[in-house]
């Protein structure tokens, strides 16, 4: 039996690798074939000639062995990264890579347009560095704790997204270049890429490979692999160390290509690779010869098209599918280790009065939302009212949407057990994108309530299929949190396949999905308040479940709590809470992620008060980053969701640092 | 106190920058304007706008007809700022479809008019001249619409003669986006438009985007061997380097037989005003390889 089960282990991973390899190469044959006809490839190799063997030799065949280097140099980080992680999610962009990486391009080309001459990739790789440097620090004073190293890494991220995207939407035009590299495009015209990148991938296979057995041990728990003499630390930053300079390598030569580092190693791991020497055999074949189908088919695509078809962006569009199949069956393989924060919170003795303070807060910061101007001359309180009709729709709507995302990432948090749970994992905020992308470009000229009425379908399609996906999971928190997760890969790579097109309506999305309160109008506005106190009132009854569900499911049942029905409300709760929120202030939630751990850091821990605590410091933070947007560089307005992420993000990493 | 200060303050800038707004145009409607397309048609008719979204980023991208200093701000194309569009007090306000969500807003504020130069269908020119005619309209400068339209027509005229040299052979129009992808404009491009008033063929005729481009990587433009290829500025500093030594930029056709030129900026989603400044920079660049005799040696530089 055992020498069976050997046998298929090694079988079916080299199976899929041969199965995607052959269609890679049947496509590679025929687009040779397109190029030199029945020519000698040996003589476009050494001494090209013709046009045809030109492109072979500087294009054609250096952009299919980058296919091949960078395939396996994200399978290989995806699998370090996994393994060190000890989560099925973690992917070469867990650490901010990819968004240090941006951030850093961004502010080259506009301040020092002339480095990006020099060395883009130098740029590239120093932002990757920046970012993964600050997520290590944030995370050393746990020992590089996996839990402490993703949120960490998810916040880093967050923040250097939302300030790339900032500097994006107000210089989009010097930024062309940038939305091709976001897109991930693996087009070639000489041998560099290759040249850098060969070398780089076989010492860091062969780094991965010395480090196999101490890595192996990982799978025991923490204190087993301390008993046996790892170096925890140790380990753990030589190992994410090395997973960081695969991705920064290929995110600076190529640009962004996330889904295949996620990806790979799930594949493996699915195929039968069940111990770490043999994921880190098969994740980077896999990855190799998934990335060299999706170039092959994105250079088909190319050709048919007659644009340009990022091979980054088609990547996550082939992998969601494949992701959202596999789903139900990674459960059974992978178990991720509970991801709730051992921490000792504090408590409040008297949460009722501390509710009263932040209300109070809340409303005098109503006055400058509503009153502050910043003009040429200076600033200013307008006492005259003449621009209330402008401005309190947007403060409503930046209220009622902070307070909606707040309660909404309570409950998800709640339910789910993990703090790294926000609104957007349910993926419902990518539904509602996703729809309204397609209005965008597809009905040029739709008012305000078509792109609404969009929206709300988007968002209910992806609620009724993430419900039926992971019913039969009995809506279990990590089944939802996946689906959620490969729902908004899928809408990422749409919007940066539309942005790297250059089309300059992707530039009205870009401002809509920042978390624009600039085109609410009164009826949302009203509509927004209104549903703030029916879905805050609606949400009151369910504080027991909520207080209970977060001990573990067989803890809530044994005290009789219905676990699915529960689930299967909050998750509902949860849907409309969102959709609501997003309708009108655009997807960008991630004050449903910060307010409820605002909220518990500051010692709300029973599930009420966290409730409405956690609503209150969301509409705090929503409108302050709202009268901040409009006013800070009038008549340009920062959009407020951005801004609310630019503020939020550093006191939560100084928060988690402290902690 | 402070509150009355400054505010009579800003009503005096704001009055300074209308006299300077009306000392160069006749009086008329006050019209504000965020689409580049819109605003470069608006300063060919005379009529100098109130307030312009992006003007730095016009002056760089557009340059003619010049916008004059002073000229209020209005935020981003993509999102005006309302608040600072009704400060404005203006009579008119003009959008292209894309601010359609803007649109009960902004009709708030001024009688609000939508026109687009580019549309899925049809073909650009024709609607450049519409969208001229119809903002002398709304502006009440029918005469000044019909002027502009002569002047395009001349400017056309004009130009075909000295771009005789470029008739020869096709032409691909281009602009660098990064050292390894090219934005090559075709059909339903507002320069395909010019190219063929001026009975030059462009050499891409693959599909492209609602704005009559499509981006690909440098090894496409091998495809039309005896074709030309002239590249608009600015291109990226990162391209820069493509351009001196690329490997395959080198053996590219048209590369290496130097049939190769550089253009000077000019607005690839404007109208009438940038399809003539088009046609002139092709009809300089003629001229000058006409003189020196190689356009390689310009993309060098």
């Amino acid at each position: 039996m055992p020498v069976a089960e050997r046998s298929v282990s090694l079988f079916r991973p080299a199976a899929l690798v041969l199965v995607l390899a052959v269609f890679a190469a049947a496509l590679s044959a025929e687009s040779l074939y397109a190029r030199i006809g029945t020519g000698s490839l040996v003589q476009a190799l050494v001494r090209p000639g013709a046009m045809g063997e030109v492109v072979v030799h500087f294009s054609w065949l250096p952009r299919l062995l980058v296919s091949w280097l960078c395939g396996a140099a994200l399978g290989l980080s995806g699998v370090l990264m996994q393994q060190v992680l000890r989560n099925p999610l973690a992917s070469p962009t867990t650490l901010g890579v990819s968004a240090g990486a941006h951030l850093a391009l961004v502010v080259a080309t506009l301040a020092v347009p002339g480095l990006a001459g020099f060395g883009r990739e130098a740029v590239a790789l120093a932002g990757s560095g920046v970012a993964a440097v600050l997520v290590f620090s944030l995370a050393w004073n746990k020992g590089l704790a996996p839990l402490a190293v993703v949120l960490a890494g998810m916040v880093v991220s967050l923040y250097f997204g939302a300030l790339g995207a900032t500097l994006v939407l107000f210089n989009q035009n010097y930024l062309a270049g940038l939305f091709i590299w976001g897109a991930g495009s693996l087009a070639q015209q000489d041998w560099d890429v290759v040249v850098h990148l060969a070398p780089l991938v076989a010492a860091s296979g062969l780094g991965a490979a010395l480090m196999v057995r101490p890595l192996a041990l990982l799978d025991l728990d923490e204190e087993g692999a301390r008993s046996l003499g790892v170096p925890l630390v140790g380990l753990r930053l030589a190992a994410l160390a090395l997973a960081v300079v695969l991705a920064a390598a290929v995110v600076s030569a190529v640009g962004v290509v996330g889904f295949i580092g996620l990806a790979a190693p799930a594949l493996a791991t699915l195929a039968g690779a069940r111990t770490f020497a043999a994921r880190l055999v098969w994740g980077p074949l896999i990855g190799a010869a998934l990335l060299w189908l999706t170039d092959q088919l994105v250079q088909l695509l190319a050709g048919l098209y007659g644009d340009l078809v990022p091979t980054g962006a088609l990547t996550a569009l082939f992998g969601t599918p494949l992701l959202l199949w596999l789903l139900p069956r990674l459960q059974r393989d992978v178990r991720p280790p509970r991801m709730v924060a051992p921490v000792l919170e504090p408590r409040l003795e008297r949460p009722g009065l501390a509710l009263g303070q932040v209300a109070v807060v809340l409303c005098v910061l109503l006055l400058p939302a509503l009153l502050l101007s910043h003009l040429a001359g200076g600033w200013s309180l307008d006492l005259s009212g003449d621009f209330l009709d402008w401005r309190w729709p947007r403060v409503a709507a930046a209220l009622a949407a902070g307070g909606l995302l707040a309660m909404a990432g309570t409950v998800t948090q709640r339910v789910t057990g993990n703090p790294m749970a926000s609104p957007e994992v349910l993926g419902l905020t990518s539904g509602a994108a996703l729809a309204l992308i397609v209005v965008v470009m597809a009905l040029p000229g739709a008012d305000r309530a078509t792109e609404i009425a969009a929206g709300a379908a988007g968002a209910a399609l992806t609620t009724f299929g993430l419900l039926a996906l992971t019913r039969r999971a009995a809506f279990a928190p990590d089944s939802i949190l996946l689906a959620g997760i490969a729902l908004g890969a899928l809408f990422d790579a749409l919007v940066v396949a539309v942005t790297a097109s250059g089309d300059p309506r992707a530039m009205t999305l870009l401002a809509w999905l920042a978390g624009s309160t600039a085109r609410v109008g009164e009826a949302e506005a009203v509509t927004g308040l209104v549903a703030l106190a029916v879905l805050g009132a609606a949400a009151v009854p369910f504080s027991r479940w909520l207080d209970l569900l977060p001990l573990g499911a067989a803890t809530a049942g044994a005290v009789g709590v219905d676990v699915k029905l529960a689930r299967l409300l909050l998750l509902l709760l949860t849907a409309v809470m969102t959709a609501t929120a997003t309708l009108i202030v655009g997807p960008l939630t991630f004050v449903g992620l910060l307010a409820p751990h605002l909220a518990r850091l500051a010692g709300f821990s029973r599930a009420l008060p966290h409730l409405i605590a956690a609503a209150f410091i969301g509409a705090l933070v929503m409108v302050g980053a709202d009268v901040l947007g409009r006013t800070l560089i009038y008549p340009r307005q920062i959009p407020t969701g951005l801004l609310a992420t630019l503020i939020g993000a550093p006191y939560l990493l100084w928060r988690i640092r402290r902690l | 106190m402070t509150d009355a200060l400054f505010s009579r303050r800003a009503l005096m800038a704001g009055a300074a920058a209308l006299l300077a707004g009306r000392a160069m145009a006749a009086p008329g409607p006050r019209v504000v304007a965020f689409d580049w397309g819109i605003v470069e048609t608006l300063l060919g008719l005379g009529v100098v706008p109130a307030g312009v979204a992006e003007g730095d980023g016009y002056a760089e991208w557009v340059r003619e007809p010049a916008l004059p200093p002073g000229i209020p701000d209005l935020g981003l194309r993509v999102e005006p700022n309302m608040e600072a569009v009704a400060r404005l007090k203006p009579d008119l306000i003009v959008i292209t479809p894309q601010l359609a969500s803007f649109e009960p807003m902004l009709a708030r504020i001024a009688p609000t008019l939508s026109l687009a130069i580019f549309d899925e269908d049809g073909d650009v020119w024709t609607r450049a001249r519409q969208v001229a005619l119809a903002l002398a309209s709304a502006t009440g400068r029918e005469d000044a619409g019909a002027r502009l339209l002569a002047q395009a027509d001349a400017a056309l005229e004009a130009a075909r003669p000295k771009v005789a040299p470029l008739t020869a052979r096709p032409l691909y129009l281009a602009s660098f986006v990064d050292a390894r992808h090219v934005r090559v404009y075709g059909r339903g491009s507002l320069f395909d438009a010019v190219l063929t008033r001026l009975g030059i063929a462009n050499a891409f005729t693959g599909p492209t985007s609602f704005w009559g481009f499509a981006t690909f990587g440098l090894e496409h433009l091998a495809a039309a061997k005896d074709a030309a290829l002239l590249v608009f500025e600015p291109v990226p500093p990162e391209a820069r380097a493509t351009l001196a030594h690329g490997p395959l930029w080198q053996r590219l056709p048209m590369v290496e037989a130097g049939r190769i030129g550089l253009l000077p900026p000019v607005w690839s989603f404007g109208g009438l005003v940038s399809a003539m400044r088009f046609a002139r920079v092709l009809a300089d660049h003629a001229a000058a390889s006409a003189v020196s005799g190689a356009g390689r040696g310009d993309a060098r530089g």
